[in-house]
């Protein structure tokens, strides 16, 4: 149980928050899902002096299109991102890789922007993020920007975001007419943390195929596998995607689930996997 | 209408459905103050001292209890099995100790406040000056020679060293030429994890003087004997209640360091105690279970008959402690060579003590690792003989008309009919059009394999010398002056619906429905001495004193509806609420009417010469115990013998080494079925953490001996997704020892899939030869088996 | 330190100071006395605290208090109407033995009538995914999904 005592805040207004969020700085931890920060608390792990829930800030929850974007506030929550139609129709990717992240009860509480920020590296947003060119508009009390999501994650549970910043908007480009996507991952039991998982987008024609990866490494991957698929799905192609995997598995890590040999040959089968699947769905 | 054999839904479930269980936790009295408990942060450390002047100044703190006033106070806690009874080592262990702390998680302080976040606050508060000490994280390394030592009084790491030999192994070995297998099976670390963590609370009423003590326990009891030894007083003053309980799989049988020091404070402080296990604590001290190495060399004939099998066991039972879990390694080695007849036979045991949580009791209590190991070497000789693995099986069984048999350690197996429940699970998996079944799945690129198990699953554990194992209980049953009957049982049900089952004998005993029946369970003043569950006994053994009691009702009910209807007592029968006339139902008489009868007109011409009131309390003492130990010091601690049949179908991911159990058929034998679905819920229980050991779940402790998996995220029991379709079939070859002819069901289904699994896994790649002998086979280990196999082959 | 929180629990109002460190699952079971609402694991892992939130399953355990001012929650208390009125899926949970010690049972009864609130016919894979954030350590899971399968075939209105 939670031992250590708090100020607990629940800002009306994204303003209100982020004054809060400047005035504290480290003492404050950010409330939105609670997935992530929750059990941290419960086992002392984590032990703020200030709890700033975003919970109760109205506007920040929702899914719209702006010409070539789809704008999604950082209090969505993943069941409604994966139920989304405008997500469905524009980003099926990340519809699935919504599908997948915990459990009923998890998605119907934890949020996109949460999750993000928390860039745990076996978390399913990052990879998918990466492939689809997303970017995040990250707001603190003065100010605003938006830094693409290949610049966001940074390391181990190290993003982008400065002191008394937080994510509020995930932007991203609508995929092209006839893409096709996948996310595909392994886990030990419905529920649990991916082993490994990828995402692929494969364009029309081959005019573009990226492939992001997640639990390879400290963070999310982003490989880019066009020049790989030039000719199409062929065996060599696929058996270059697999190198390309097996390099951007350079710092896997190894652990109750398996070495890092494991990790980088699990890379490489599930990059397979998702490209193939991926270029099975373009229309 | 008769209720044995119906499948009546459990009788509690509508209070549980609807949320109005009352579990421990959930008890709440005036006053009552929260406990929580410091741990050891280090595997092997010495207390060079304890401040708690801080934690005591703290507002909102009431007390902070250590080893010291624990061993001026207290007596040492009785041990449920104690090893020097069995020819192993003894130790006296208190709640809280003195001088260090032997494993993580070991309770060193305990700290009480008005609510509990003040309580877990002020552990940080209490000063604990530790000096390490050298960790023994391995139960080899143990047994080596200059190991560091978990406990110096000992002179090495050796809990318990048994052998039970048969013939000469060793030279029937020796002689056989090439024809040997040997292999080492390795089974997990695992923890039992019931949903509900352990929660304990206790009262005191000073001048009553009685404590009250809620325990989340299988064995209110035996409990309450323990405690009453421990603390220095009378067993009298002492009331222990078992409410609804969230699960228990044996872990919940006594004593925790916990339950003492809950019920040490109530009576100290004058005010109620209650003390709520996190989860994290349950992996780290609630006890583990079934660390096990068999490494074995059999000898076969070319027609796969094994003639010679020596055995090799190593457990790695964690530190000495009072729990029973322990006695889990001796079991192991008791059952082997389980269901099989083999003529030279050597079992060798170490109990190996390590810096790690105490083992608890876990259902299916070692015998699964005996099972395992004959599954895997049974195999092994059908492999290296080319005979298929369900022919080597029914030619090395015990076979129908051999029982009751003698195995190896002197177990006594009563009956059985192995050869027959194979055989059924072999039609009822499919495996006639498996073959192409598989073809076709290779063709598509999947790779499907089709395993077998057999499991011998003895219950009704009884030992010499012990307070909570023996083969006896009680029951208590009233009717009432309006014919409602009560039924109050030493027995308990975590759970496990024996209350169900039991109250649908007494009510066919009596003659009434079942809406007229109550059970009381688990409350010591009211309920007649008994053990508790544990071992799969309740309803076998529990149940079997409750029809006792009901027959003398029944008899003497008899005597007075007899003179009613003018006819003899032999004449009647009942059912359904009468009392009436065989071949002339007419003639009859509620049994109501007797019964007011009985208590309104005890003076009449009736109930005259029956003894007045309608209350029975009867024991019943289950045969097939042999407590005298014969010659070789052996004795026969099962009565009974449930069997089982398993078959597993898998999918293996040959990239990935992902296992997908597909389907799964187990045929059951625990003799007759009181109650099919809860027998069938049982089981569909037992397999799924049958399951969790093959596939998913392994307690994983690194060099220093720090816990790594503590929590469900890393400890993964299986969901919902992971369960295939399990389909039950019950064989029933009853016990010729108990009344009912019941063998119990409880620890049924755990074992089979951990053959059965790592069989199926092998079979999907009949041109690797793979040998899977370690569970759990989680994806990574498959991987490298198939790896390791592809690259030895090329 | 404490905090004001007006809720309303199965359609009645509460307003209550509540320790800001103090869960949803503790608030509904030590404030509220409503302890139908377990706790298994604390970390949001094994569902047995799962209560609907405005409507939708949550992990009470992984909820602070504080953080439900305003809202409504629905507890397995609520599910039912009076000792006698069983909900028909705990009514199916009974009736096909969908329970044993009962501690996981609240949590997985919401999350049996959240399935079906939203998917009226499910198959048997969509109820395993259904209920797979509810852990059961005694059924196997076998006679939860025939009792859920027994509520669907009924066509209960949940």
């Amino acid at each position: 149980m939670i031992s250590k005592e708090y100020r607990f805040e629940a800002p009306r207004d994204l303003g209100q928050a982020l004054s809060l969020l400047e005035k504290h700085g480290d003492d404050a931890k950010i409330l939105a899902g609670g997935m992530s920060l929750m059990p941290t608390m419960t086992l002392g792990l984590v032990q703020p002096d200030v709890v700033i829930s975003l919970n109760h800030i109205p506007n920040l929850d929702y899914i719209k299109e702006e010409g070539n974007l789809l704008k999604i506030g950082a209090l969505t929550r993943h069941d409604t991102v994966r139920k989304s139609e405008l997500v469905k129709k524009h980003c099926p990717l990340l519809a699935e890789a919504a599908s997948f992240i915990g459990d009923v009860q998890v998605r119907h509480r934890g949020s996109i922007g949460g999750s993000i920020a928390h860039a745990d590296p076996a978390a399913d947003y990052p990879p998918v993020m990466l492939t689809l060119g997303a970017q995040f508009k990250l707001q603190k009390a003065k100010g605003e920007r938006t830094v693409p999501a290949t610049a966001f994650f940074k390391d181990l549970m190290q993003t982008a975001l400065e002191p008394g910043e937080l994510v509020t908007e995930i932007q991203i480009p609508k995929l092209p007419d006839g893409a096709g996507s996948a996310y595909l991952r392994l886990h030990r039991v419905e529920g649990n943390f991916a082993i490994v998982a990828a995402a692929a987008v494969v364009e029309k024609g081959f005019r573009s195929a990226r492939l992001g990866l997640a639990g390879v490494g400290p963070k999310a991957v982003l490989v880019d596998v066009t020049a790989r698929l030039k000719g199409g799905v062929t065996d060599a192609a696929l058996k270059g995607v697999r190198e390309d995997a097996l390099k951007a598995s350079a710092d896997a890590y190894g652990d109750l689930n398996g070495d890092a040999d494991y990790r980088r040959a699990m890379a490489q089968v599930y990059a397979e996997r998702a490209v193939r699947t991926a270029a099975g769905r373009v229309r | 209408m008769k209720q044995v054999g119906r499948s009546v839904p459990g009788l509690p479930n509508r209070l549980l459905v609807s949320g109005h269980g009352t579990y421990v936790a959930d008890v709440s009295l005036p006053g009552m103050c929260a406990m929580a408990v410091l741990r050891s942060p280090y595997a092997h450390a010495r207390i060079v001292s304890i401040d708690t002047s801080r934690a005591l100044a703290a507002p909102g703190v009431v007390y902070v209890l250590t080893g010291e006033e624990i061993a001026r106070e207290t007596n040492p806690i009785p041990p449920v099995a104690d090893p020097g009874l069995y020819g192993g080592k003894s130790l006296a262990v208190r709640a809280l100790p003195t001088d260090r702390a032997r494993y993580v998680g070991e309770p060193v302080a305990v700290v009480v406040a008005e609510d509990r976040y003040t309580a877990n606050r002020a552990l940080e508060l209490v000063d604990v000056e530790w000096e390490e000490l050298p960790v023994v994280s391995d139960a080899e390394a143990a047994l080596a020679p200059g190991s560091p030592l978990v406990e110096p009084s000992w002179g090495d790491n050796v809990m318990m060293h048994k052998e039970f030999t048969r013939g000469d192994a060793r030279a029937a070995l020796a002689a056989a030429g090439g024809r040997v297998v040997r292999g080492v099976v390795k089974a997990q670390r695992y923890v039992a994890a019931p949903i509900e963590p352990r929660a304990y609370a206790a009262s005191w009423d000073a001048y009553a003087e009685q404590l009250t003590v809620w325990s989340s326990t299988q064995n209110p009891h035996p409990l309450r004997v323990f405690i009453a030894e421990t603390l220095g007083i009378p067993e009298t003053m002492i009331r222990v209640i078992q409410p609804h309980v969230g699960g228990g799989f044996g872990q919940k049988v006594p004593t925790f360091p916990e339950e003492i020091a809950v019920a040490y404070l109530a009576r100290k402080l004058g005010r109620p105690v209650k003390w709520i296990e996190e989860r994290t604590e349950h992996f780290l001290a609630g006890g583990h279970a079934r660390e096990e190495v068999l490494s074995f060399e059999a000898a076969y004939g070319p027609d796969g008959r094994v003639t010679a099998l020596d055995v090799r066991i190593v457990a790695d039972v964690g530190a000495p402690a009072t729990f029973v879990g322990w006695a889990m390694s001796y079991v192991t080695a008791y059952c082997v060579p389980a269901a099989y007849k083999i003529p030279h036979c050597r079992v060798e045991l170490f109990t190996a003590v390590t810096n790690k949580c105490p083992w608890n009791g876990y259902r299916a209590f070692g015998k699964e690792a005996a099972s395992f190991l004959m599954d895997r070497v049974m195999d092994r000789v059908a492999d290296a003989t080319g005979i298929d693995r369900v022919e080597v099986r029914l030619r090395n069984f015990i076979q129908p008309d051999e029982f009751p048999y003698s195995q190896v350690s002197g177990a006594m197996l009563d009956s059985g009919d192995y050869p027959r429940a194979l055989r059924r699970v072999r039609e009822l998996i499919g495996a006639e059009g498996f073959p192409e079944e598989q073809r076709e799945a290779r063709r598509q690129g999947r790779y499907l394999g089709l395993g077998f198990g057999f499991e011998l699953t003895p219950e009704g554990c009884s030992l010499p010398h012990t307070t909570m194992l023996s083969g006896y209980d009680g029951a208590t049953v009233r009717v009432a002056p309006d014919g409602h009957v009560t039924i109050l049982t030493g027995v308990t049900s975590p759970g496990s619906g024996n209350e169900t089952g039991i109250a649908q004998l007494v009510a066919d005993t009596l003659g009434v429905g079942l809406d007229h029946v109550r059970v009381l369970q688990g409350d010591t003043d009211t309920c007649p001495y008994g053990l508790g569950n544990y071992s799969s006994r309740s309803l076998m053994i529990g149940g079997s004193a409750a029809k006792i009691a009901a027959i003398e009702l029944r008899e003497k009910m008899f005597k007075v509806a007899a003179k009613a209807l003018e006819v003899n007592p032999g004449d009647l029968d009942a059912e359904d609420g009468q009392i009436f006339v065989q071949g002339a139902p007419t003639r009859r008489i509620p049994v109501r009417d007797v019964a007011s009868l009985v208590y309104r007109h005890a003076y009449g011409p009736e109930a005259s010469e029956v003894e007045p009131a309608l209350e029975s309390t009867r024991y019943f003492r289950i045969g097939n115990v042999h407590h005298q130990p014969e010659v070789q010091g052996r004795f026969s601690a099962y009565p009974t013998w449930p069997s089982g049949a398993c078959a597993a179908v898998v999918e293996v991911d040959r990239d990935t080494g992902f296992v997908k159990v597909l389907r799964y058929a187990i045929v059951h034998d625990s003799g007759p079925i009181v109650n099919p679905m809860m027998a069938h819920g049982n089981l569909h229980g037992g397999v799924a953490q049958g399951l969790g050991g093959a596939l998913y779940e392994h307690m994983v402790y690194d060099d220093a001996g720090q816990l790594r998996t503590g929590s469900f995220m890393d400890y993964t029991i299986p969901t919902a997704v992971e369960m295939p379709h399990c389909e039950i079939e019950m064989q029933e070859t009853a016990s010729p020892f108990t009344l009912t002819g019941c063998k119990g069901v409880g620890e049924s289904g755990v074992t089979g899939p951990l053959g059965a699994v790592a069989s199926a896994v092998e079979n999907a790649f009949p041109e690797l030869n793979l040998a899977l002998m370690e569970t759990p086979l989680m994806p990574h280990r498959v991987w490298r088996a198939l790896r390791d196999a592809e690259a030895g082959r090329s | 330190m404490k905090v004001p929180v007006k809720v309303t629990v199965n359609k009645k109002p509460y307003s209550v100071e509540v320790d800001t460190r103090m869960i949803l699952a503790d608030m509904l079971r030590d404030v509220l006395r409503l302890t139908g609402t377990h706790i298994g694991c604390g970390t949001g892992s094994c569902g047995a605290c799962t209560v609907m939130l405005n409507g939708e399953t949550v992990k009470s355990c992984s909820i602070l208090a504080a953080d439900v001012d305003g809202q409504e929650v629905t507890t397995i208390e609520g599910v039912s109407n009076g000792a006698n009125q069983l909900h028909p899926v705990q009514e199916a949970f009974v009736q096909h033995q969908g329970l044993q010690c009962g501690y996981c049972t609240p949590g997985m009864i919401l999350s049996a009538i959240q399935l079906l609130k939203e998917n009226p016919n499910p198959s048997e894979s969509d109820i395993r995914h259904g209920i797979a954030g509810n852990l059961c350590r005694c059924t196997g899971y076998q006679f939860i999904v025939e009792s859920i399968q027994a509520a669907a075939k009924a066509g209960v209105k949940v």
